[in-house]
């Protein structure tokens, strides 16, 4: 997916037509003057499709939710509640709406949690993962692929065998066996999603950069002189950068299902409230069979929102990339 | 590149992964913190017992040595013995592949007969809502965690409308003859169903998309015009000509996305009770039986390493343009 | 009766712009066993005009307006199953690249074989005999019938193409720019084959090029086409003899002309209009050098002269004198330095 072919040529950027605009200020300056129009103009592309601002609109209320959590959440997520007898709850309580006594908002756990508090500070096991998985994949997979691809050869060998080697591990099954090891902690989560996930991205980049390698303004570039630096930050890199953003949004979505894959399996941080281990304490106390749904769906609705917003930019940046995807007139 | 030459090349790369997956594996193993024993021997044990299991592993030789040994072990699928039941790790395995394979193969088939029929349509639909429909509609199916649909359809279909089992893999009492007999019986169906349902929901996306994105780079090319100016039904355009062309990129990814797929079974075996590799591999993790979960996992690698083979294998095949320059 | 009959014939595409209106009322017809080609620059609509004739526009374009008659019939107001049934069997194509025109999956043969029983009933061997004489026919050696497109150089390409428009004998065959992607001897070899297989069967053709020297040498009638309208009309022979539109005078100096092997290409300055909106008055007005207010204004009236049909307002100024210069560098100079006064 998201292969460029020769018909691209819109979206190539080259950091040096921009020189001798500005002249006065400093070489660094106006280099990154020169990133921020790139950034720029890839927001501008960007914001034309709603699909693509509904998934911006969703993470953004996530993380909003995640930062102001203390606040909105009446109870803290793993504080027990007591019943309006007094006595501390040990079976689950309808939500308010549904007559549930204790006024809470989507009821509790069978072991007298609030749900919607630990739905709210679920928010932040969940977007601290997805971000992190998206940075570092994204940016580790571009960077092994603008070596691999910019200076081939042996390089290039050793690091694609690195890369169908990854290809060779199953995800979720190395995740688990990995926090096993390691032990189950958010940390080891999160690097075990990473050492995977940058696979598909230097894959893929890579043959960008090959490509990009033959262009008219990077040989060019060489012939004057350039140096390999210069050439990879000025000429290369840019016009890799919706590559990187592409992959860096689906990485939030495999980041998050994949976090919640591993603690609905039980082999999450026991210590934090995430909505994986919140559906998977509703598995382990059969609340299906019980039709306490108020439990197991709203965990299950927030994952897929914040996956679905996150796959959502990425196709956005897809069909950006792609020309071949887009309508043509 | 002559296509013997290729797969050659080939085979010796499927080595060199099978090798760099079984070489991690040990490291992983060797590098834990601390004494290795310390994680693979359960302090119950009576020294005699502890004794044996570090002979077993052969923890006691030289690192070198426990390498060689760690890996002709793996070549033979011999694990050991579960520390758990004393089974040997591979007669475990062995019974529980079966299981697996029937459930990956059922959701497989689902997924991608169902996805690439879809992803044909979307694709020959472009800029209208039905597109537009398709691929959102592809998006939610691999947003929502496989799990969780389980948990809805085990909720709406098992608990509410009881016309689905809550679990496992034949009811009680029925004790087939053999696996085959098992697998022919409609009990079996009925307990396959909803899991390989689930897990074809959730892989349905990708061929979907895929297929899509192909469909629009071959809908443009100048043959399909040809075929429409011969005067062929649109229905043999469509599928005779264009699905032909854009399933290529299809075979390789579909290999690749088994690997997923496998992540995937492992959520839903736990999730429906269903007696495979995958779910036998996380109790094993949970009850730290060490050598049923890394032979378990030596599978599920393997079967993506495999599949990814025969996936560039059969491009060759599929299509009379490979060159393997 | 003429067996095609283009009759006001508007085709737009939908862009997020607005409407392209890449044909915009064009009208002219074929008659049996005639040769008609349609020039122009690319982007002037020629395509969009075939692939209108073929039904096979993209998913953004479609026929707003005007009627394509076949043998009579209305082929724009068909359904789709009887359009099926005339295409290929009466109205085959030999299309613009054969280099892609092929499904790259299936051999030769099996393409040949499907179009032919997409329309007749036949036996297997009936249908393998009916390629075998028809790659023999195109100079193919009917061994390689079993190969795959990819196993076919340029040439044999476009030659398996030529046996496909044939293999049902159609009436009417639509040729787009069938030999540019070949080298200038396989195009001649390529041209003498197609002319030679159609008297043979008596069809029609509509050549589409912007090579006016292909035209020259194969069609009878030609149609110039300029910005989706048609600017001249006429037999070939006057079409390239005594032109009247200063657009067909512009393209004949800018191909090489083997009557006058000496003489200097020009190019005509500038580019055709957009045609999302298009000028008012002559769409030419921008690059003719005998452009007046009046053309800018108002659309050219149709002007008989001989045997053509023109649409300028200034024909006149034609025969007096434009005709001889429009070979120089020097004639279109006033067209670049109006050009330069708008920038």
């Amino acid at each position: 997916m998201g292969i460029q072919d020769e018909t691209a040529d819109s979206i190539y950027t080259d950091l040096d037509e921009y020189a001798g605009v500005d002249d006065d200020r400093s070489e660094w300056s106006r280099f990154i003057a020169r990133w921020r129009e790139t950034f720029a103009s890839q927001w501008r592309l960007l914001k034309q499709d709603t699909l693509v601002v509904f998934g911006i609109v969703t993470i953004a209320f996530f993380a909003l939710v995640a930062v102001l959590a203390p606040y909105i959440a009446p109870h803290s997520p793993l504080e027990r509640q007591y019943g309006d007898d007094g006595v501390l709850i040990s079976q689950w309580h309808e939500p308010f709406w549904l007559g549930g006594e204790g006024g809470h908002i989507l009821g509790t756990t069978a072991e007298g949690y609030d749900i919607f508090s630990q739905l709210v500070f679920g928010t932040r096991p969940a977007l601290i993962v997805g971000f992190a998985a998206a940075v570092i994949t994204a940016t580790f997979g571009t960077m092994v692929a603008l070596v691999a691809g910019y200076y081939g050869g042996r390089v290039d060998d050793v690091l694609m065998r690195l890369v169908d080697i990854a290809y060779g591990l199953p995800l979720l099954p190395t995740v688990i066996l990995m926090v096993a090891y390691l032990g189950p902690s958010f940390f080891n989560v999160i690097i075990a999603v990473c050492l995977l996930q940058w696979r598909s991205s230097a894959r893929v980049i890579r043959s960008q950069v090959l490509s990009l390698r033959e262009r008219p303004f990077v040989q060019s570039a060489r012939v004057a002189g350039a140096s390999d630096w210069r050439i990879i930050s000025r000429h290369i890199a840019p016009n890799v950068l919706p590559l990187t953003f592409l992959y860096a949004a689906f990485a939030i979505g495999w980041g998050i299902l994949t976090e919640a894959g591993v603690s609905f399996l039980g082999l999450g941080d026991p210590s934090q409230v995430s909505w994986g281990t919140m559906l998977q304490s509703s598995h382990t106390y059969n609340a299906m069979s019980h039709g306490v749904w108020w439990w197991f769906v709203p965990p299950g609705i927030c994952i897929a929102l914040v996956v679905i917003s996150g796959f959502l930019i990425g196709r956005g940046y897809e069909e950006i990339t792609n020309p071949k995807l887009r309508r043509r007139n | 590149m002559g296509k013997t030459e290729f797969a050659i090349r080939r085979t010796f790369q499927l080595v060199l992964t099978l090798w760099a997956v079984g070489t991690l594996l040990f490291v992983i193993f060797r590098l834990m913190p601390g004494d290795p024993t310390s994680y693979i021997l359960s302090p119950g044990m009576d020294a005699e017992a502890r004794q044996a299991i570090v002979e077993d592993f052969g923890l006691n030789a030289p690192v070198h040595e426990q390498y060689i040994s760690f890996l002709t072990n793996a070549v033979v699928l011999d694990f050991g013995r579960s520390f758990h039941t004393s089974e040997p790790v591979q007669d475990v395995l062995f019974r529980l592949i079966p299981n697996t394979l029937v459930l990956m193969l059922a959701a497989f088939v689902m997924a991608y007969g169902i996805g690439i029929v879809l992803g044909v349509f979307v694709g020959a639909n472009r800029g209208t809502r039905f597109e537009k429909g398709g691929i959102v509609l592809a998006l939610v199916q691999r947003s929502m965690p496989t799990f969780w649909v389980g948990i809805l359809v085990l909720w709406i279909f098992g608990a509410w409308l009881g016309v689905i089992p809550m679990s496992g893999m034949r009811s009680a009492g029925e004790s087939p003859e053999s696996f085959l007999h098992m697998v022919a019986s409609l009990d079996f169906f009925w307990h396959l169903i909803a899991p390989a349902a689930c897990l074809a929901f959730y892989s349905m996306g990708y061929p979907l998309l895929l297929m899509r994105n192909s469909m629009l780079e071959i809908l443009g090319e100048e043959f399909i015009d040809v075929c429409e100016a011969k005067g062929l039904k649109r229905r043999t355009v469509l599928f005779k000509h264009a699905a032909r062309n854009a399933f290529l990129p299809i075979v390789t990814a579909a290999a690749v996305s088994l690997g997923f797929a496998v992540g995937g079974s492992v959520l839903i075996e736990t999730v429906f009770g269903w007696p495979g590799l995958g779910r036998e591999m996380v109790r094993a993790v949970i009850r730290r039986d060490f050598p049923v979960a890394q032979g378990a996992f030596v599978m599920l690698a393997g079967l993506v390493i495999t599949m990814n083979f025969v996936a560039d294998l059969a491009y060759g095949y599929l299509d009379p343009r490979v060159t393997y320059d | 009766m003429s067996l095609l009959e283009v009759d006001d014939l508007r085709v737009h595409y939908e862009t997020g712009e607005g409407p392209v209106k890449a044909v915009d009322g064009v009208s002219f017809s074929i008659d049996p066993g005639e040769n008609v080609g349609i020039v122009g620059e690319s982007g002037c609509g020629k395509t969009t005009l075939a692939d209108a004739i073929l039904g096979i526009l993209e998913e953004n374009g479609s026929v707003a307006g005007g009627e394509i008659r076949f043998d009579g019939q209305d082929i724009t107001d068909m359904s789709a199953s009887e359009r099926r049934r005339l295409m290929w069997n009466e109205i085959s194509m030999i299309p613009q690249s054969a280099m892609n025109a092929l499904d790259p999956v299936y051999t030769v043969r099996d393409q040949i074989v499907e179009a032919i029983f997409a329309h007749e009933t036949m036996s297997n061997n009936e249908a393998d005999e009916r390629v075998r004489d028809l790659f023999e026919l195109v100079g193919l050696d009917p061994e390689r019938a079993d190969d795959y497109p990819h196993q076919f150089s340029g040439g044999m390409r476009q030659r398996a193409m030529i046996a496909m428009a044939l293999a049902l004998e159609p009436s009417l065959i639509l040729a787009d720019e069938p030999t540019t992607a070949l080298d200038v001897i396989m195009q001649d070899q390529i041209l003498k084959r197609i002319s030679a297989l159609q008297d043979e069967i008596n069809s029609s053709m509509m050549i589409i090029t912007h090579d006016v020297s292909v035209v020259a040498e194969t069609c009878d009638r030609v149609v110039v086409m300029y910005a989706g309208k048609v600017a001249e009309e006429g037999p070939a022979d006057t079409i390239f003899d005594r032109p009247y539109h200063p657009y067909t005078l512009g393209l004949q100096g800018a191909f090489p002309n083997i009557r006058k092997p000496d003489q200097d290409l020009v190019s005509i300055p500038g580019h055709p209009p957009e045609l999302i909106e298009p000028p008012t008055g002559c769409r030419f007005v921008d690059r003719c050098p005998l452009a007046t207010e009046d053309c800018r204004t108002s659309e050219p009236p149709e002007v008989r002269t001989d045997d053509l049909r023109t649409f300028c307002h200034h024909t006149d100024k034609i025969d007096g004198g434009f005709r001889s210069r429009a070979g120089d560098r020097d004639a279109w100079k006033e067209t670049v330095a109006a050009m330069e006064i708008q920038r």
